[in-house]
């Protein structure tokens, strides 16, 4: 281990101590973590605490600074995408020195992540460029300042309606030209070959994903959110076929896991089901306080999770203008993002969610700063009331200072949820 | 009965089609010399001009000449004939609702055939685009109008029987279908008065559109057929039915996308549960585009027989994928 001299001192920098904190919660304070779990204990373990590189195959690594810059793209020439979204509180303290005091957690610590350039956690190397779409104003205004910190910039222009046809046409040629200059930047063509092979390799991570996510509807639970929450964290940066791979022993394990009627949280625990700004490790905070306080996350609908993976592409004729044609739909027709002018979508995701993971409640978590979700949270409110189902709304940021104040009002919400279900009972009987 | 249903909606469903398709054509165009005969009131394009061969005749046939009778009959006897006529059609029709084009229908089959040659030649496909689209979706029903209103017209002696048959004068199954049992005769413009003369000279004219515009752009012609705008206004009662059910729906747009037709309203509505529209063929691709489980099912009198799954999705896109040995 002696190529790495700054092993020793990286693991007590405050980034990895913060690292250190929430990963020994995510494991030591729960039992019965899956086997196939260590996998990404280890990983987040290496990378953030130890500080290694992230092991990838050659190739030009390209940040991503959202969900709508499309990854099979990247990797039909021969790149890997590395999405930049962070959630260290260090990082956010850095990125508050090029931001507004209050701005969104995420997009600061994105930025300060970049402003450590290759020691930046987790460290992947060399970023050839980044592809910012342009989704809500933070991040917009981001791609400038990432650009002043000597990183090449390319804007995605994303479409802030999406329902309507120019609106369709205007993104599918954003998303032609993205094929242009990924191919000007890597010097290599998008084929149907290899835009076959880049689609086929991320739908068998997207059907691994949807096998843990259909897991989730099971009660008794098989699996903590918090764990769910990690691997879809891990998505940002890990090797594809190796995170694939991973996953799916996991779903194996729980299959097996449900032959043995097991049962991953309390008996009674309510289920969760958590909607909001993304969690993203190490700001896995507000997922463990719910599991801490024994309810069970089944569910999400989160940009770092169920928004990233859950939806499939389809083609019906298999050449390269079709294909990018379709891939820029699927970026943009199912996304539930509240940059958009409407969120009927994202209600009615919800609705669903709710429905078929039998949520007992909803978690809506806004980071400071965040205008879009803070506004949305009224009618995302009245749509859930009106079907009957709680919620919590939670504006929060990074710092860790308001986890005992949070740990109070969530253990609050859990309670009210077992008394309604307690009533209910009665009520039946 | 669980078991062969999830068979069925693993189907591949574009090879299934092909080949129920290859046996309609065949069945419809050469069954005429086996002594097949379904009759004169078929809800599809087989065409009556093709003499020799047809096993059937297309309902809009028989319809305009019925209707060209002069009115004195046409009122009185004669519309015994034109009832039966209808529900002998009506009957025929409620079985696979506007699966008769995207299944049976020769013409449809035809369209098919062209993009499949285009596809193999590696040429792109051409939309119409969503405000084309709109513009055109009136056409059809116009053409219908029409086609009732004319003959309508000559049997109550307003017009002269050279404009009889007026649609299928015009129809491009007239001048096509024929020639498939080496019957060039259609393929003429009858100038014996400027009637017949304007009525087989279009007609020559929509052929050669057929041919290159289908060529171009998926079911180039259903979208003016006046077959499918009657199938429309009759569908009420069909048994064959597509269902969405808009809950589980998250406006992929992937059935949007993969539809011949353009129809945007399957992915877009979400309120409808009947979700076959005016334009709609029941080609049933949009369900196997669908990776949300239940979104979308076809049901025949009331039974589901085929619905989006995950497991039938993933494995039509793997399918559906170039084979040219690049699997991951």
């Amino acid at each position: 281990m002696a190529a790495n001299p700054d092993t020793p001192l990286f693991n007590r920098t405050r980034q990895a101590r913060e690292a250190e904190v929430m990963l020994n919660k995510l494991i030591d304070e729960f039992d019965d973590n899956p086997a196939s779990m260590h996998y990404f204990y280890d990983l987040f373990r290496r990378l953030f605490i130890q500080g290694e590189k992230v092991a990838h195959p050659p190739g030009a690594q390209i940040g991503i600074t959202c969900i709508q810059a499309p990854e099979e793209l990247i990797r039909a020439v021969g790149a890997i995408p590395i999405r930049l979204c962070n959630g260290a509180y260090h990082y956010d303290q850095i990125g508050a020195d090029l931001m507004p005091a209050k701005s969104c957690s995420l997009v600061k610590a994105t930025l300060g992540r970049l402003h450590d350039h290759e020691q930046g956690v987790p460290r992947v190397g060399k970023l050839e460029a980044i592809i910012n779409p342009s989704t809500c104003d933070q991040k917009k205004k981001a791609g400038v300042m990432m650009e002043e910190l000597g990183y090449q910039v390319h804007d995605l222009e994303f479409p802030n309606v999406k329902e309507s046809e120019p609106a369709r046409i205007y993104w599918q040629r954003t998303v032609r030209e993205l094929a242009v200059t990924l191919q000007r930047l890597t010097g290599r063509r998008v084929t149907r070959k290899n835009l076959n092979t880049a689609m086929a390799r991320t739908r068998r991570a997207q059907m691994a994903f949807r096998a843990l996510h259909n897991l989730r509807r099971k009660a008794p639970s098989l699996i903590l959110g918090k764990d769910v929450f990690l691997i879809t964290n891990a998505y940002f940066f890990d090797d594809l076929e190796r995170w694939t791979s991973a996953v799916e022993a996991l779903v194996a394990e729980l299959k097996q896991r449900q032959q043995n009627g097991f049962n991953a949280a309390q008996k009674k625990a309510p289920r969760i089901l958590f909607t909001g700004s993304p969690p993203v490790f190490p700001n896995l905070k507000l997922p463990l306080l719910i599991e801490e306080a024994g309810g069970v996350v089944v569910a999400d609908e989160t940009c770092s999770a169920n928004r990233m993976l859950y939806d499939l592409p389809a083609v019906d004729e298999w050449r390269v203008n079709h294909m990018i044609d379709a891939l820029a739909d699927h970026y943009l027709k199912p996304c539930t993002c509240p940059i958009f002018t409407r969120n009927d979508d994202r209600r009615r995701r919800l609705l669903d969610l709710a429905r078929d993971f039998a949520a007992d409640g909803v978690v809506y978590q806004a980071f400071s700063g965040c205008q879009v979700y803070e506004m949305e949270q009224r009618s995302v409110a009245r749509t859930l009331q009106e079907a009957g189902i709680p919620m919590l709304y939670v504006e929060t940021d990074y710092s860790p200072d308001d986890m005992g104040q949070l740990s109070t009002r969530i253990e609050a919400f859990l309670e009210s949820i077992k008394t309604r279900k307690r009533q209910a009972r009665t009520q039946r009987a | 009965m669980i078991r062969s249903a999830r068979w069925v909606d693993r189907i591949d469903l574009q090879r299934f089609r092909f080949w129920v398709q290859l046996t309609a054509f065949v069945l419809l165009v050469y069954g005429g010399y086996l002594a097949l005969d379904l009759g004169s009131q078929l809800p599809i394009f087989s065409c009556g001009y093709n003499r020799e061969g047809r096993a059937g005749v297309c309902y809009l046939l028989p319809l305009q000449h019925q209707l060209a009778r002069p009115w004195t009959q046409l009122f009185s006897f004669a519309g015994i004939g034109l009832l039966t006529g209808f529900a002998t059609f009506l009957l025929w029709f409620i079985v696979l609702n506007k699966g008769w084009c995207g299944f049976i229908c020769p013409l449809g089959t035809l369209q098919d055939w062209l993009t499949a040659i285009r596809k193999r030649l590696g040429i792109r496909y051409s939309l119409y685009g969503e405000r084309t689209f709109n513009r055109l979706s009136w056409v059809k029903f116009v053409l219908l109008a029409l086609l009732l209103l004319i003959p309508l017209g000559i049997g109550g002696g307003f017009w002269s029987h050279d404009w009889g048959a007026p649609f299928c004068q015009i129809c491009p199954g007239r001048v096509i279908l024929p020639l498939f049992t080496g019957d060039p005769e259609q393929l003429t413009v009858d100038f014996s008065s400027v009637g017949t003369t304007l009525l087989t000279g279009g007609g020559m004219f929509i052929a050669g559109l057929f041919i290159a515009g289908s060529f171009f752009k998926k079911r180039f012609f259903c979208f003016f057929c006046p077959m499918s705008a009657l199938h429309y206004l009759i569908a009420k009662p069909a048994l064959l039915k597509l269902k969405k059910e808009g809950a589980k729906c998250t406006k992929c747009g992937n059935c949007f996308n993969v539809c011949d037709m353009e129809i945007r309203a399957i992915a877009d509505d979400i309120e409808r549960t009947e979700i076959m529209t005016d334009d709609c063929t029941l080609c049933l691709k949009c369900v196997a585009a669908c990776p949300e489980p239940g979104a979308l099912k076809v049901e025949f009198a009331r039974i589901n027989i085929f619905e989006a799954t995950e497991d039938g999705f993933l494995k039509r896109m793997n399918q559906g994928a170039p084979r040219d040995g690049s699997k991951p």
